[in-house]
């Protein structure tokens, strides 16, 4: 595993009006490795992983994505190929065949022509049914995407950021509306995937079992600050119960 | 923020029924109700156009014109509907602002184009008729581009308003996969909201049906044409077998346009050819038939339209609208702004008349016309009269909403003497079976539960109607009341040019007599109209709420 640096945060501070989302942050990621975000619902997890996706601006510090500034990137391919972002299952186009979304990894490669031809007859075909294949799905590439349950959906997804293959995933909450047998299933594809591609994967969780479960270190927010940032077999039973219990006495 | 008193709250929908109730006696005061208001044969004439659609008139010569008629009035439908989707879809995009990057450009592009949708649709297409064919005469065209340009601004419209509606999640997913503007348009918009906007196509679709037939008052032909035609040689027999034509093409385009959105909301897809694939191959043919007919043959060229003569003729009447090198445009001038107001409230007066005998109408028919009324699901009653009833008034609300108003003003034009009684009852005559097929629908949505509590509670129809349906569908039947009175006002105009009153009857007049600055005034007065119309209904439904 290279130990190449591939997100540094710097003090990075963000707040909505008077509400502070996020707090002079630092902390860096380094390529390969697999972190979970936790904490109490409104600390800041999903403005954390908006910032790094560039769809939020931040108010202060800095952000380095790969040593170069986020800022620096524009929209478009090379973004595209540096961060991949999959949320709950909702980040479909459901009236579209799997097919399609799943070839919408791909937009950021293709000219608007081959786009809209791909419409009617899929490009690069190989590619997306043996992302399928890997997700288990490959007999339903052309079946309308809505039609799929939660978990099936959640796998085209996941079949779509193989195709865009980009360095780092940031997974927001990916398995938030899922049961657990189907959230295992998601949790384990994805980390496998992510581990076989050797990317770097950053998810937001609301449960402490999957973060122990399936990532290597578990960064905590409260408040929008760092409340421990720990290689998953150091957090101890008392620090989530500190982490969760704090905000109540609040 | 205001505070109000519970009791005012409480009783808010009482007190607008009143006031609206109010408003429409107040419309009825207008008229001089008396002997007067028929003509000396009108009854006579009545039982005669009675007769004919009793016994109509079957020949094949007459059928065989319906049948042609009815292709051409299919065909400049097909062929304005067609070019409309084309505007509403540029047009509608660029409105929605989906393409534009930065939020002030973003801002100009809703304002500008949602303006230009919103002109092109607040004129009648009749009214875009006349215009096209004065200025650039009678051709097919001008009856195609009459439809479109209304229709596409109505469609396009609807589509922006889609496309601002659209989840932002999946939007959002495809850009941070690093998707273009426009591969974002094909990939996430369009798919998110075709569906929808394949039903409110066929939906206007049939509309744009009854719109061809009239198209024929302008002297363009059609089943319209041979409608008045016959009117004019009062062949009330002939009258019926082309109106029965178009009731029939109406009742085929509301089957294959209902079939259209069952395939549509079916999320179930059919492997191989489906009936979707179906639709587009019939669609694809009627409208290459369509175009294919309109060229060669009618033998109409686009490019006559724009010949010199033609732009001569229309930078003259397109001058004269602006009251360039006129001595005293009548809408600059008092008198005439005076008589135009006067003909204004008039025709609101006509305009609220209408609305409120439609709904007069739809309220004694609507309870048996429900279907889960009939069945006696919701009532827990069953007599045997309930299906007879229902298929009956069901029967006529077709009847009703297939004959375009200006169809039911030209025959209703020989039994009134002109004014704006005929003209009210003309669009109430077609706006009572939309208005009752609506609210048949709202009353087959509710819920049953608290109705069947009635019911076994031992309350009677009445009872059940006022105690529990009303309550319940009062806020979406006003909300209907107020959409159709919209569209009414929109179609005032239109009576009024057959002789039914109000500023139709005088813009004919201009017409004929090419005052042009005068047509500018009424199209003033109508535009001003519309936007009350517009204004007053959103008010109103905002209240309800």
């Amino acid at each position: 595993m290279s130990s190449k640096t591939m997100i540094e945060a710097k003090n990075i501070t963000k707040h909505f009006e008077r509400k502070i989302a996020l707090s002079s942050l630092s902390f860096s990621i380094k390529q390969g490795e697999m972190v979970a975000l936790i904490g109490p619902s409104g600390a800041g997890k999903t403005t954390l992983l908006n910032s790094i996706a560039g769809l939020v601006p931040l108010q202060s510090g800095e952000l380095l994505i790969d040593n170069l500034p986020l800022r620096d990137y524009k929209r478009g391919k090379k973004f595209a190929k540096k961060i991949g972002v999959i949320r709950q299952q909702f980040d479909l186009i459901g009236p579209l065949a799997v097919i399609h979304n799943v070839l919408a990894g791909k937009l950021s490669e293709w000219g608007l022509l081959k786009s809209l031809v791909s419409l009617l007859v899929p490009q690069e075909k190989e590619s997306a049914l043996s992302a399928l294949e890997r997700v288990g799905l490959r007999d339903k590439s052309y079946e309308i995407t809505a039609t799929l349950s939660g978990g099936e959906q959640q796998r085209v997804a996941m079949a779509r950021l193989m195709i865009q293959n980009p360095e780092i995933i940031l997974a927001d909450e990916p398995v938030a509306s899922l049961d657990p047998a189907r959230a295992d299933d998601v949790l384990s594809m994805l980390t496998k995937i992510v581990s076989e591609e050797n990317q770097t994967l950053v998810a937001s969780l609301h449960s402490v079992e999957y973060a122990r479960k399936y990532f290597t270190r578990i960064i905590s927010l409260k408040n929008g600050g760092i409340f421990f940032d720990l290689p998953t077999e150091k957090v101890t039973d008392e620090m989530l119960s500190d982490l969760y219990l704090l905000k109540e006495q609040e | 923020m205001m505070k109000r008193i519970p009791s005012l709250q409480l009783h808010k929908r009482f007190i607008l029924t009143v006031l609206l109730l109010a408003v429409f006696v107040w419309s009825l005061t207008s008229i001089h109700w008396n002997s007067e208001l028929f003509h000396a044969g009108g009854i006579p004439t009545m039982l005669q156009i009675v007769e004919g659609l009793i016994q109509p008139n079957v020949e094949p010569r007459i059928l065989l014109v319906g049948l042609e008629s009815a292709w051409i009035t299919l065909a400049y439908a097909v062929a304005g509907m067609s070019l409309a989707i084309i505007y509403a879809f540029i047009v509608g995009v660029l409105a929605s602002g989906t393409l534009t990057s930065s939020n002030f450009s973003r801002f100009i592009s809703k304002v500008f184009f949602r303006g230009i949708l919103g002109f092109t649709r607040s004129i009648h297409e009749l009214i875009w008729a006349w215009l096209f064919v004065a200025a650039v005469g009678l051709s097919p065209y001008a009856a195609i581009l009459a439809l479109a340009i209304p229709y596409g601004g109505i469609l396009g419209r609807i589509f922006a308003d889609m496309l601002n509606d659209v989840p932002k999640e999946p939007i959002i997913a495809l850009k941070a996969a690093g998707s273009s503007r426009l591969q974002t348009l094909f990939y996430g918009y369009l798919p998110l909201v075709w569906a929808d906007f394949i039903s409110y196509t066929m939906y206007r679709f049939e509309c744009a049906i009854r719109s061809s037939a009239i198209m024929s008052f302008v002297g363009l032909g059609g089943l319209g044409f041979q409608i008045q035609l016959a009117l004019a040689d009062l062949k009330y027999d002939a009258v019926w077998t082309f109106v029965f034509y178009l009731i029939a093409l109406v009742i085929l385009v509301d089957a294959w346009s209902h079939w259209v959105r069952m395939g549509l909301t079916n999320h179930k897809r059919i492997k191989g050819f489906g009936s979707g694939w179906m639709s587009v191959l019939f669609a694809t043919l009627l409208v290459v038939g369509s175009w294919i007919y309109i060229t060669i043959g009618e033998n109409a060229r686009l490019f006559e339209l724009l010949s010199e003569k033609n732009m001569e003729y229309a930078k003259k009447f397109f001058g004269g609208l602006l009251g360039i090198n006129q001595e005293n445009p009548a809408f600059l001038d008092a008198e005439s702004w005076a008589l135009a107001l006067r003909l204004t409230m008039e025709t609101l007066e006509m305009s609220i008349m209408a609305i409120g005998f439609s709904t007069i109408v739809a309220f004694i028919t609507v309870i048996p016309a429900a279907r889960n009324i009939a069945n006696g699901n919701l009532t827990l009653k069953k007599r045997w009269y309930n299906w007879p009833m229902f298929g009956l008034i069901r029967l006529l609300y077709i009847f009703s909403r297939s004959v375009p108003e200006l169809v039911w003003a030209m025959m209703i034009i020989f039994i009134f003497k002109p004014g704006i009684l005929p003209g009210a009852l003309a669009l109430a005559l077609h706006n009572f079976g939309i208005l009752g097929k609506l609210w048949a629908e709202v009353i087959e949505d509710m819920d049953p539960r608290p109705i069947r509590n009635l019911a076994t509670a031992g309350a009677s129809k009445i009872e059940i109607f006022f105690y529990g349906v009303l309550p319940i569908v009062l806020p979406r039947f006003l909300t209907y009341i107020l959409y159709r009175w919209e569209v009414i006002m929109r179609t005032t105009i239109v009576v009024g040019f057959v002789g039914a009153g109000g500023l139709g009857m005088d813009f004919k007049l201009a017409m004929s007599y090419f005052d042009y600055t005068q047509i500018t005034l009424l199209l003033l007065c109508y535009m001003i109209l519309v936007l009350i119309a517009d204004f007053a209904s959103e008010t109103t439904r905002k209240a309800v709420k």
